[in-house]
């Protein structure tokens, strides 16, 4: 019964990774792939943010559904986020969502004793969890830097003036509210296939030659100093824009040049929030679809349901 | 006011089934396969897997709104095969290409960080 398997093996080749930010090829696969996975990275890889604000005092110049709005968008340190459960299905705490399982709380206590203006930020919220904090973009190799950084301002208070909340972070993905999402941005370029034709870019001037090298937006092109030949600099800043092959045409040179786009090579850009490091998302994404594939698949039940029909089905089957 | 709930929109709601599907009454090997709070994500990918399979002679999706939150899966097969084959099928190889895609990552990125 079994059918034969229509399988792909793609490749990956990473070129940039940082913590934040990572740049990889994509190849022998298709654009349903690469957008699945990019997808998936922008809204269903779950992270940690706060969800629940108990204000107990706020005599601050913000009224409190806006402080709680600014709290939720604060990145947390999520790696733990893929083993929590999300509070809606979670046991332990009956779907009131303050158990360990499924929830970190935090506290901030903050008010303003003398004529300087205090400045609150996300380092003042102090976590229940160490795993689970504010993220904290200072450099760790400088020293002085991560000494004086002061996180991301909640709120200013003057003298007198007093911030004390509670707030319960939860397991939630980008789908449901994008202070979840993982990403800041996820993007990919089909990877282009450039071909100059060398006979007819000989017919041309140099002058001419400049003039079309100038024509494109981006620098994709440019001039051997020495054979003054034409020359691909980076096929990758081609944004697709046409306006080389337009200015060919104009010339009356019709088929200069031909520039397809692979369609089985992709070029990534995962740039992270910090609440997961970016290699971590892009393994994540893949996690999150397999489980997606897995619960779209047939189940026993409804294929048995069908078979009850049997008789209508078998004589329709049958012919 | 009216809006429904963020969550409707990936939460299976209970007593419905996460996949259902339908023969068609008047095409042998046609049906209709519902997926409950899946979108574009899961379609798309299926629908191109099933126009890798030979045996199928049409494979189409739709999100029919955007407030319901489902996606019609079309698959009409030769007599060789079947809808449910064909899609059983589908979901297995994009499977394997998805365990092999992480394989690949991780190896890479074990080679990218020891190179540094």
């Amino acid at each position: 019964m079994d059918g034969v398997s229509y399988q792909r093996f793609p490749r990956v080749k990473i070129r940039e990774l940082r913590d934040d930010c990572a740049k990889f090829e994509l190849r022998d696969t298709d654009a349903s792939i690469a957008n699945a996975l990019r997808r998936v990275m922008i809204a269903e890889v779950p992270t940690i943010a706060i969800d629940l604000v108990e204000i107990e005092v706020n005599s601050s110049v913000l009224n409190d559904e806006f402080i709680a709005h600014r709290l939720g968008l604060i990145p947390l340190t999520s790696e733990r986020a893929m083993g929590m459960r999300f509070s809606r299905d979670c046991d332990a705490c009956d779907g009131d969502g303050q158990c360990e399982y499924c929830s970190v709380e935090f506290h901030l206590r903050a008010k303003c004793r003398d004529d300087q203006t205090l400045d609150v930020t996300s380092k003042d919220l102090v976590s229940s969890d160490h795993s689970v904090v504010p993220v904290d973009y200072s450099d760790p190799s400088d020293y002085e830097s991560s000494e004086q950084s002061r996180g991301i301002i909640i709120v200013k208070l003057r003298r007198g003036q007093e911030l004390r909340l509670r707030a319960i972070a939860r397991k939630g993905i980008g789908k449901d509210h994008a202070k979840w999402s993982p990403a800041a941005t996820v993007t990919f370029m089909y990877e282009p296939d450039i071909h100059i034709n060398e006979d007819m870019m000989e017919s041309l001037t140099i002058e001419e030659k400049k003039q079309w090298v100038e024509s494109s937006p981006t620098k994709v092109f440019d001039i051997d100093p020495v054979t003054q030949q034409v020359k691909v600099v980076d096929p990758e800043l081609y944004t697709y824009d046409d306006e080389v092959i337009k200015k060919a045409e104009a010339m009356g040179k019709p088929g200069l040049v031909e520039i397809r786009a692979k369609e089985d090579s992709f070029i990534f850009t995962v740039e992270s929030t910090g609440a997961i490091k970016a290699s971590q998302l892009v393994l994540n994404a893949i996690d999150i679809l397999k489980q997606k594939l897995d619960a779209v698949r047939l189940s026993e039940d409804t294929v048995e349901a069908d078979d009850q029909f049997g008789e209508l089905g078998a004589h329709m089957r049958g012919g | 006011m009216n809006a429904p709930d963020r969550y409707e929109r990936f939460v299976v709601p209970e007593g419905t089934k996460k996949v259902s599907y339908e023969r068609d009454t008047k095409i042998i090997n046609a049906a209709s396969f519902t997926v409950e709070r899946e979108d574009h994500t899961v379609g798309n990918i299926l629908r191109m897997q099933l126009h890798r399979d030979d045996n199928v002679l049409f494979a189409g999706y739709k999100l029919p709104h955007p407030l319901q939150y489902k996606i019609l899966v079309r698959i009409h097969t030769t007599s060789q095969s079947s809808p449910m084959q064909a899609y059983n099928q589908a979901i297995n190889d994009l499977d394997k290409e998805l365990d092999h895609l992480k394989n690949s990552f991780e190896a890479e990125l074990a080679r990218f960080q020891r190179s540094f």
